[in-house]
């Protein structure tokens, strides 16, 4: 199951992939329109000044979503088998439960329809809007064991190099 | 129009290329460059196409009001204009101003206007940003250009970055410099600021303002002092090592001057220095200076004694700011080169043109360039492409004087500029035209068109076209049969045509024929010197802006990654004005504590040029004793410096002694 997995310590703060989201959002996307319409962003880049970082923080699309469960009107669902959280703004009522209890804080508000709005890893793209955009690789669309895969040959190769380095 | 039309960002010069469909941007995953990636400034590139601000049809002043007039009209008055501009005042009293953000078709015309009516008082944008690159690498490598490919930086093992904040200038470069760290490259950031690109670095140096020779000679000081230097290299390729005396800078002067530690100074030499490919990646933080010229002749010279130039990985890497920055240069659009590089003062070098262009005699030594145009007594003004009321120190504090001139304005927008013309006309943008622009990486790449202009806007080449047709000229105005004729004009354009400019990624200059797979990386054997050899010389550390206690702090300027430039096409962007609303100066904790500022006040800004309000935000990321102000605003070029840097006219941007306090 592919996820989009997040890489801290590769993004530089440029705010490429926010913008690349709401713009995939944006309801008329025709490049000949009048610009009127405001996009809105589904994922947040957070900067950490303190630490030098900033972090992409977007729906995580949990195992067994809080989100979901505590939905009242069954707005949010959870795709079986993608394990996609998907958010119906039709039945929503913009009660703030679901944003009441996700850990990261990406559940926002539509500043128009008063409903809420959140990432739903853009369905009619095979690559999500913000991984294609970003310049640095910190967002990643992969399988999990991928990336911890990646993670582990990095850390060998850095005490491989220690090791080789005191021989 | 086809469902989806390929084309390249029309802002940084990057050069990434995606694609324009009905429905608005799809990423290129197939891109050399960018790989389908985006800054926030490509992914809002659109926004720019039919904007409800968007020029329509030409305009003519009236006292003052505007009123509409036709092509026909607006064409007539210009030629009209200039030719009693030629008959009473001459060559002289005329001056053109050509655009980095146009075509090298358009570029090449413009300067051909220029140069047959009888200056060389045509200049561009390039001014502003590498000038001090051009001057310096022509004499040093024989190229004023990058010399290798943004993707060779994967190939590095130790890079370089040093008066250049490309995270937020440049941010698609970044994804290259990751993939050599990720090999274990080390990465050096010599930036006084703490900005995102310093995250990148294995090593921060932070230096001093304006201190960036000291650094380099005290690495070179050190490189010669353990004979890390290539022997061999130097022997073979190089000249002028001799002359290259460093002692004066050892790592304790150099940490007096710089204010870093020896230990760090000597760290940074030797990983360069020992590193099997090491690239500089430098930009506006070293050209921006009056010692601009100095600072890029310093990179060089620790390349060229490392050797470390002309292979895959290693290089000079100076990043130009706009798409088409290079190709403007490379068309001639500037007061001291005719296309090709021809020096304005070799008659020889230009008799060739001389042919090509049946034209009776060239003008031949430096025009005004666009910091001297305000000053001089114009008659008459073409601008295309360039807001150069909110780009130029010079002529914001000038803008008076142009009105004295007939100007005539060729844009997209209502600019600051174009509101003081006399007569403006509405252009295409880059996706409403064709041909070709050139990369900061030489890469030269075919655009096509994806929509029609709004109204009646033209392509500039049209314009240009008919603006010759009026002054007795027959120019050619398809873009393929400019870039034929570009073809002759340019030697290292000899083989680009549509066909292998258009591919995917274009092809990279020189390309001498037509078959030619075009050329990476430069130098690899010989210098494009006339001897082949590169020069090195010698450069000395003396002290810039001082601080004073009438103006104890340094201002610095840049950019930030949402914007770009004067703003004139950014500024229009909702997605991004929302993002970075105001204009804002960044303070450290203690110097805010000091003049008595705190976070959020409306502050002034005051250097010995000017005063400007700004909006402080506190932060510890700001060097102590420095002030940073981003200058997509107008009131940071009210403030900047006008001292220039003699060799290359580049003015001194990125450095002034200031004060600031409380508005109130
Ligand atoms: S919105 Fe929050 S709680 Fe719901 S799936 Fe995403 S990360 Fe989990
Ligand atoms: S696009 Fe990538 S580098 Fe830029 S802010 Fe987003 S995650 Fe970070
Ligand atoms: S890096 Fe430059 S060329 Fe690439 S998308 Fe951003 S502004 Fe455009």
């Amino acid at each position: 199951m592919k996820e989009i997995l997040v890489r801290p310590e590769r993004c530089m703060g440029c705010r490429s992939c926010e913008i690349a989201c709401a713009v995939e959002h944006s309801v008329s996307r025709d490049l000949f329109r009048a610009l009127s319409e405001m996009p809105q962003k589904r994922l947040y880049v957070e900067h950490v000044p303190e630490y030098s970082l900033a972090v992409p923080i977007l729906c995580r699309h949990c195992e067994d979503a809080p989100c979901v469960a505590v939905c009242p009107t069954g707005a949010l669902t959870q795709d079986a088998l993608t394990g996609v959280v998907r958010h119906n703004r039709d039945v929503c009522i913009g009660c703030w439960t679901c944003a009441s209890v996700c850990t990261y804080g990406v559940i926002g508000r539509d500043r128009r329809a008063r409903v809420a709005i959140k990432c739903d890893r853009c369905p009619e793209l095979d690559v999500p809007a913000c991984v294609s955009a970003c310049p640095t690789r910190a967002l990643i669309y992969g399988v999990v064991e991928d990336l911890s895969e990646a993670r582990r040959a990095a850390s060998a190769l850095k005490l491989a190099r220690g090791v080789a380095a005191s021989r | 129009m086809s469902a989806r039309t390929p084309t390249v960002c029309p802002y940084c010069a990057v050069g990434c290329g995606f694609y324009i469909t009905r429905s608005g941007i799809e990423y290129m995953q197939d891109h050399p460059v960018n790989e389908g990636s985006l800054c926030p400034k490509g992914n809002a590139a659109l926004d720019v196409l039919n904007h409800v601000d968007r020029l329509r049809y030409p305009m003519m002043r009236i006292g003052d009001g505007w009123i509409r007039v036709s092509w026909e009209e607006a064409l007539d008055r210009l030629a009209e204009e200039m030719k009693r501009a030629l008959r009473e005042m001459g060559p002289k009293s005329i001056a053109f101003l050509g655009s980095a953000k146009c075509t090298n078709e358009e570029n090449y015309l413009f300067q051909k206007i220029a140069r047959l009516v009888g200056t060389n008082s045509i200049d561009n944008s390039a001014r502003r940003c590498h000038s001090p690159t051009i001057v310096a690498l022509r004499r040093m490598l024989g190229t004023p250009a990058m010399t290798n490919p943004i993707t060779d930086l994967a190939l590095s093992d130790c890079i370089l970055l040093i008066g250049s904040n490309l995270a937020e200038n440049h941010p698609v470069v970044a994804r290259w410099i990751l993939r050599a760290r990720d090999r274990g490259a080390a990465v050096i950031v010599a930036d006084p600021r703490v900005t995102p690109t310093a995250w990148l670095a294995d090593l921060h140096l932070q230096l001093n303002p304006g201190t960036d020779i000291a650094l380099i000679n005290g690495m070179i000081n050190v490189i010669l002092r353990e004979g890390l230097e290539n022997r061999s290299f130097i022997k073979e390729r190089t000249g002028g090592f001799e002359e290259l005396d460093v002692s004066d800078y050892t790592p304790d002067r150099v940490s007096s001057i710089t204010g870093l530690s020896a230990g760090d100074i000597v760290r940074a030499a030797r990983l360069y220095a020992k590193s099997s490919a090491s690239t500089i990646v430098y930009c506006m933080g070293i050209t921006q200076h009056t010692c601009g010229t100095d600072n890029v002749t310093a990179c060089a010279n620790l390349a060229l004694i490392c050797g470390q130039i002309g292979r895959p990985g290693a290089g000079i890497l100076p990043l130009r700011g706009q798409n088409n920055v290079q190709g403007a240069c490379d068309m001639g659009a500037l007061a001291d080169f005719y296309p090709g590089w021809r020096s304005v003062d070799d008659s020889r070098e230009i008799d060739e043109l001389r042919r090509l262009w049946n034209a009776g005699a060239l003008p031949v030594g430096r025009g005004l360039t666009a910091d001297m145009m305000p000053d001089a007594d114009l008659r008459f003004l073409y601008v295309m492409g360039e807001d150069i009321v909110n780009s130029d120190p010079t002529v914001s504090r000038r803008r008076g004087k142009l009105k004295r001139c007939f100007m005539v304005v060729q844009e997209i927008f209502m600019t600051d500029t174009a509101k003081l013309a006399d007569l403006v006309l509405p252009a295409a943008a880059w996706a409403e035209k064709e041909g070709t622009f050139t990369s900061t990486e030489r890469r030269v790449q075919w655009v096509s068109r994806a929509g029609e202009p709004p109204g009646e806007a033209r392509p500039d080449i049209w314009i240009l076209a008919e603006v010759a047709a009026r002054l007795g000229f027959d120019f050619p105005s398809e873009p393929e049969e400019v870039l034929a004729e570009i073809n002759q004009a340019v030697p290292a354009y000899r083989g680009i045509s549509r066909r292998n400019a258009g591919a995917r990624g274009g092809i990279i200059w020189p390309c001498p024929h037509p078959d030619h797979p075009g050329t990476p990386v430069l130098h690899a054997e010989r210098f494009s010197t006339p001897d082949g050899r590169a020069r090195i010389s010698p450069v000395h550390h003396t002290p810039l802006e001082r601080t004073s206690p009438e103006h104890p702090l340094i201002l610095l300027t840049g950019r930030v990654v949402l914007h770009y430039n004067s703003g004139s096409m950014t500024m229009r962007s909702e997605g991004l004005v929302k993002r970075e609303p105001e204009m804002h100066v960044d303070v450290n904790p203690d110097d805010a504590a000091r003049f008595g500022v705190a976070d959020g006040d409306t502050v002034v800004v005051e250097t010995g040029w000017g005063r400007a309000r700004a909006r402080a935000r506190v932060t510890p990321r700001q060097k102590r004793g420095t002030l940073f102000m981003p200058f997509h605003f107008p009131e940071t070029n009210l403030i900047a410096s006008e001292l220039l840097d003699r060799n290359a006219m580049m003015p001194e941007l990125k450095i002034a002694a200031c004060r600031i306090g409380r508005a109130d």
